[in-house]
């Protein structure tokens, strides 16, 4: 038996659903960091120089002395496989043929959790670098997934 | 028991706003950055970090805590979030306060956030998660009329006319017109605004509740050796108390809150308090809706049970009267970012001992100040009493 399916068995429950809806502001930072990858498909980080750190999303603090932060900083499209997973099982269950590849992708002192595309599973190596791919200007409305993928160049 | 005195010796507190462009920990570090700044210390003195925030579906993000963390400061320190609903404002000072009182930690940043805006359409569908499944839920209970029950069973008990409760309103709105971080700051309100106001669950009605808000509040406290370095105007943690009742509204007394009185009674015993109306100076007890705050008061015994309005009448509770009640403004009038708005209640203590309120300065150089939070399932109290 899976996880999705109901034991015949149960005990008889009460139906209830939780109304959640979320509409999440991008914050300071935030702003600043999506915007840059919509209009000019750019990763920017901030830079903490007391703690000698690049924080990739940028930020408008650091979390090691709590300053602020203002200098950002291009960290450029190109980043390092840290480490990638591959995704056999899809969210309803079902097997896939061709596994989804996650990876995080150094960038900076943080990076970005993200696919990895153009590249098969027998190719992967931590340590490879990979570049992020945008969506067509036209087509980016300020979400993470303005990025298509990282892939190997 | 021998425990170590406390001091808070820094706060911070952003604008408490109706939906702040600022991510959650981005409001959290806000308040921390300047609590840290007011006391010029640096994260290298903070030694742990205590942060209160209020139901995870607020902010949207489950382990709220934990999403919480960089901005309050948590980087590499012990951190723990603690958690009673409403309460938890004034809860969250009070495990700051053991944390340094048991000699474990010397200084402890504590803060205090809420985003309600992200919930969406508003905040209070998110209480609705809160009841119980089978017997409550299918009704679809809403805060408002849950306390609409509780404000109606405290007025019919005691006889208490909705214009008496409605200068509470009118009191904390007009003290918040001098808080520079207020959302709803009126120096003009009137009894026939509130009395005027819409009808959302009878007896409560518009102007009787807080607004939801985002916000955040911090505290630096620290170790009596530590206090002594850093500032020369202390404002020791004297008393704490916290308690629980039933969490059944049916096994509850709706128009007296023991629980309340439990948790005053804890904190002021250990501040060796004996007569509360005569040594508390300035009373924050927490008001999210007017008539909790003289439920509060009655159960904070600083007023007989059903004769709360009373202080308010005769000008007692007034910002220069004899016991000045939410001389901040309160929630009615500075806002309810759940968890911040109980820990602003502290930081006002701490401005007005150290006669650093401004315009909201209460007269007479007071010494002593009682603040209080409320909430969890409308059954948990929190006290905490400091002084000069």
């Amino acid at each position: 038996m899976t996880l999705l399916e109901r034991d015949p068995k149960a005990a008889p429950a009460w139906r209830g659903e939780l109304p959640v809806t979320s509409r999440y502001t991008f914050g300071l930072a935030g702003e600043r960091f999506f915007r840059a990858i919509q209009e000019e498909g750019r990763i920017l980080g901030t830079r903490c120089d007391g703690c000698a750190r690049t924080y990739v999303p940028g930020t408008i603090f650091c979390e090691r002395c709590l300053g602020e932060l203002d200098k950002w900083v291009d960290v450029g499209k190109v980043g390092e496989v840290h480490t990638y997973t591959l995704l056999y099982e899809a969210p309803d269950g079902s097997q896939r043929e061709t596994p989804e590849i996650v990876a995080f992708v150094r960038l900076g002192d943080g990076g970005l959790v993200h696919r990895l595309g153009e590249v098969e599973p027998e190719a992967l190596a931590i340590g490879m670098s990979v570049q992020a791919v945008f969506k067509p200007i036209a087509e980016r409305e300020g979400s993470i997934l303005d990025i298509v993928y990282f892939r190997p160049i | 028991m021998s425990m170590r005195k406390v001091a808070v010796v820094g706060a911070g507190m952003t604008k408490f706003v109706r939906r702040a462009q600022e991510t959650a920990k981005e409001l959290s570090w806000q308040a921390a950055h300047m609590a840290l700044e007011s006391c010029e210390m640096t994260m290298d003195d903070i030694e742990a970090v205590c942060l209160g925030t209020a139901p995870d579906s607020f902010d949207g993000i489950h382990m709220n805590g934990e999403y919480l963390s960089d901005g309050a400061g948590a980087w590499r320190k012990p951190f723990m979030r603690s958690y009673v609903g409403g309460g938890t404002g004034v809860f969250v000072p009070i495990q700051g306060w053991y944390h340094v009182a048991s000699g474990l930690f010397d200084v402890v940043l504590v803060v205090a956030e809420e985003k309600m805006s992200s919930y969406y359409p508003h905040a209070q569908a998110a209480f609705l998660t809160i009841f119980d499944h089978t017997t409550e839920r299918p009704l679809k209970p809403n805060l408002l009329w849950i306390f609409a029950l509780e404000m109606n069973r405290y007025m019919s008990t005691y006889g208490i006319r909705k214009e008496d409760i409605a200068l509470v309103s009118v009191q904390h709105k007009r003290n918040a017109a001098d808080h520079p971080c207020a959302l709803l700051g009126d120096p003009n309100i009137t009894v026939e605004d509130v009395l005027n106001s819409e009808t959302l669950a009878w007896p409560v009605q518009r102007y009787d509740v807080s607004p939801v808000s985002d916000g955040a509040v911090a505290l630096v406290l620290a170790a009596e050796h530590v206090t002594k370095r850093v500032t020369d105007k202390p404002v020791w943690i004297e008393g704490v108390g916290w308690n629980l009742d039933t969490a059944h509204w049916t096994n509850r007394d709706l128009a007296y809150p023991r629980y309340v009185e439990y948790a005053a009674r804890q904190a002021y015993e250990m501040a060796g308090i004996k007569e509360p109306r005569k040594e508390i100076h300035i009373a924050e007890p927490y008001d999210p809706f007017d008539y909790k705050a003289l439920h509060h008061l009655e159960g904070l015994q600083l007023a007989d049970r059903g004769q709360a309005a009373q202080l308010y009448v005769d000008g007692v509770a007034a910002r220069d009267g004899d016991m000045p009640v939410c001389p901040s403004g309160g929630l009615l009038g500075v806002g309810n970012p759940i968890a911040a708005a109980g820990l602003m209640k502290i930081a006002e203590l701490f401005w007005q001992l150290r006669g650093e309120a401004g315009e909201r300065q209460v007269p007479g150089q007071p010494k002593r100040g009682l603040a209080q939070a409320w909430g969890d399932l409308m059954q948990v109290g929190t006290v905490v009493i400091m002084g000069r």
